[in-house]
């Protein structure tokens, strides 16, 4: 009975074995909110004829896995915190750092009742009673808003209102649901949403600087490969895929 | 097209994760059941940890020890054996966090077989492993069972270890648990409802099978 | 025969036993709590005294002194508990023939003739009456070819009428098989029927070793 099940287990198993040849190609962890457009990207560059591995996830989670010695090639990082954390382990290959992208701010409301501020000072109106946010202790989206709305003065006067949540997206979910009236999130995430409109847009020059930077890391076995990826990333081609994402490159 | 692969890699993981820890976990579920040894405690509360630990957690620690710069990792590099973002470290982190959920059912099992039957069995010239394999495994069969459907269950289910461990990889590491988040995240919402579907109707599966078996051994 | 010398702690309760049965079949006599069972687990290794010997036909088995402790599953006793504890998940067969290993001698066919089973072979162990289940039992203690029978309370399950039934049938294990027999009862008649000797126990310690009939 027992060598039945193993067999089985290992009949199962084999294609998933199979369907994973030995991978050339360089390993890219990159945040979870540019899983759409880095895909695009990766099909562009593909017909160069090099192809890519990405893992995506929370970029804390990057971080944290770098730092553990996993073997990635390329990280592109959805704030600079999390490359910090890399490069202070002394894993970034040096001066492979770069910043690619920018991102804003942007003030989410439901969609069944929208509204368009003339200016920022609208969130504090007792209307909006929760206002979600990420985790400023934790998730890069929320530290940012933070740092925003004290910029603005307006934190002491909300600060009661806010809702942390664990992920940007969450954020959101709970203003397209109804459970909050407000949230602060990226502008390319509401794009996406159907059930969310935007009240405000952070201008890039009020708001915070919300770089996307992707860098080498140090430990790779492919540095050719790698820098090459990331020379892609800047190329017209992949701005304009990023453009069209809802993502601004840096200048 | 896509869910398919994804389902088909999530469930030959989980069955391949249960398949590995169903040896192992059953003999020390009798071990723990019948026999007292020293450091018997030490490892009682070891095979509990992943229960009681956060997932994140305990897939940290898989990654600390099997990456290039962790103890057992920079063995298995000079083997040539790479664990971490591949499918080994998915099944892996699904045995891991399986294996409690096996040995406590399991255990109680066995601790249910009445010991006059294995004594009288002895005294029958019965060696110990004679004796659970001939009568102490075929009278706990329902609950060894039951431990391993509970075991492959939250295999399928399994996210925070392996996400750790073994990071999301389209095509190569992303479970249906992995793959839901994505989508999630990037406000793909229909997506990962349909893979969450696909999810609950395997888990109805495994389980609807799984108490059938079980009603049949124990008649 | 049996050379005993032991003594066995369970909690507050101490048994102490020092004795030498050189007969086909001895009683172990008393009221319950006695020490009758405790006697029974020492002889066959299912509990381990504090200190002592015991040897069976010169065949040391547990000696405190020489470090020596058989495991129960090389003894070669054959040991028929109280209720009787025949494996539910195998049938009849199955059961007799558990005991059994190349170089045991038993003898499927005689035991079961002499037993009068053989009608229950195919049987499952959940369709046996209770005097069936007492015969299945004793048969596969026998069918493991053992040095020495331990039976704890062979008849105390089992109604009046039924007793008359079975007694015959260990009267004629005691007659026709080599094995010496030891076991427990607490009733009078029985062991008058069965027995050559009595070793009267109560409150842990051995009262008196009485020859009932000559061997």
């Amino acid at each position: 009975m027992i060598y039945r099940v193993l067999a089985l287990g290992l009949a199962v198993l084999w294609p998933a074995v199979q369907g994973a040849p030995a991978d050339e190609r360089i390993t890219v962890s990159a945040a979870v909110s540019l899983t759409d457009a880095m895909a695009e990207a990766a099909e562009a560059y593909s017909r160069t004829g090099h192809g890519v591995r990405f893992n995506f996830g929370a970029s804390n989670v990057l971080a944290r896995q770098i730092v553990s010695g996993a073997p990635v090639d390329v990280f592109v990082s959805a704030d600079e915190v999390q490359m910090d954390v890399v490069a202070a382990a002394g894993l970034l290959k040096a001066g492979s750092r770069v910043p690619l992208l920018r991102n804003q701010l942007a003030i989410a409301v439901p969609g069944d009742r929208p509204r368009t501020f003339r200016s920022v000072r609208e969130i504090a109106d007792p209307a909006f009673k929760r206002i979600a946010i990420g985790d400023p202790a934790a998730v890069p989206a929320g530290v940012y808003a933070k740092a925003y709305l004290q910029k603005e003065g307006l934190w002491p006067a909300i600060e009661a209102r806010i809702v942390p949540t664990g992920s940007v997206r969450a954020a959101l979910a709970a203003v397209e649901s109804g459970a909050a009236d407000a949230a602060i999130v990226y502008r390319t995430d509401i794009r996406v949403s159907p059930k969310a409109t935007v009240a405000w847009t952070v201008s890039a020059s009020d708001g915070p600087r919300i770089v996307y930077p992707g860098a080498v890391i140090g430990t790779t076995k492919a540095a050719g490969e790698a820098q090459r990826f990331l020379d892609f990333l800047r190329s017209s081609v992949a701005i304009r895929i990023f453009e069209r994402f809802g993502f601004t490159p840096y200048q | 097209m896509e869910i398919w692969r994804i389902t088909w890699f999530t469930v030959a993981c989980a069955a391949a994760a249960t398949a590995l820890i169903l040896p192992p976990g059953v003999v020390l579920a009798w071990l723990l059941a019948r026999r007292k040894f020293p450091g018997r405690v030490l490892i009682e509360t070891f095979v509990s940890l992943p229960l009681v630990m956060p997932p994140v957690a305990t897939g940290l620690i898989l990654l600390m020890l099997l990456s290039r710069r962790g103890t057992l990792g920079g063995v298995l590099e000079r083997l040539g054996i790479e664990v971490v973002f591949t499918w080994k470290a998915v099944v892996l982190a699904m045995a891991i966090m399986g294996l409690p959920l096996l040995v406590r059912t399991a255990r109680a099992g066995f601790e249910q077989v009445n010991a006059r039957y294995e004594r009288v069995a002895a005294t029958l010239g019965a060696s110990p492993a004679r004796i659970f394999l001939t009568i102490s495994l075929p009278l706990a069969w329902p609950s060894v069972l039951a431990g391993a459907v509970l075991a492959f269950a939250r295999a399928l289910g399994e996210f925070g270890a392996t996400i750790m461990v073994a990071g999301s990889i389209p095509g190569a590491t992303r479970t249906l648990s992995v793959a839901i988040y994505g989508y999630a995240e990037t406000g793909q919402d229909a997506m990962a409802l349909e893979l969450l579907l696909v999810s609950v109707a395997i888990a109805l599966a495994a389980l609807w099978t799984a108490n059938r078996l079980v009603e049949r051994s124990a008649a | 025969m049996i050379d005993l010398d032991i003594e066995v702690a369970q909690g507050s309760f101490l048994l102490i036993a020092k004795v030498r049965l050189d007969a086909r079949a001895a009683a172990l006599f008393g009221p319950s709590g006695a020490g009758k069972t405790t006697i029974l687990d020492a002889i066959a290794g299912l509990r381990t005294p504090r200190r002592g010997s015991i040897a069976v036909n010169g065949r040391v088995l547990y000696a405190s002194d020489g470090g020596v402790n058989l495991p129960p599953h090389h003894r070669h006793v054959g040991y028929v508990p109280q209720d009787v504890a025949l494996f539910p998940h195998m049938g009849v067969r199955a059961n007799l023939l558990y005991g059994r290993h190349p170089g045991v001698s038993a003898d499927l066919d005689r035991v079961v003739r002499m037993l009068e089973i053989d009608g229950l072979l195919d049987r499952r162990v959940t369709d046996l009456s209770g005097g069936e289940r007492q015969r299945v039992a004793l048969g596969r203690a026998l069918m493991s070819g053992p040095s020495l029978l331990l039976l704890d309370e062979p008849l105390a399950a089992v109604d009046v009428p039924l007793r008359r039934r079975i007694l015959p049938y260990l009267q004629r294990v005691r007659d026709e098989l080599t094995v010496p027999i030891v076991y427990v009862s607490h009733d009078r008649e029985e062991v008058d029927e069965l027995a050559d000797v009595v070793v009267n126990v109560d409150a842990g310690r051995v009262v008196s070793v009485d020859q009932v009939r000559g061997s």
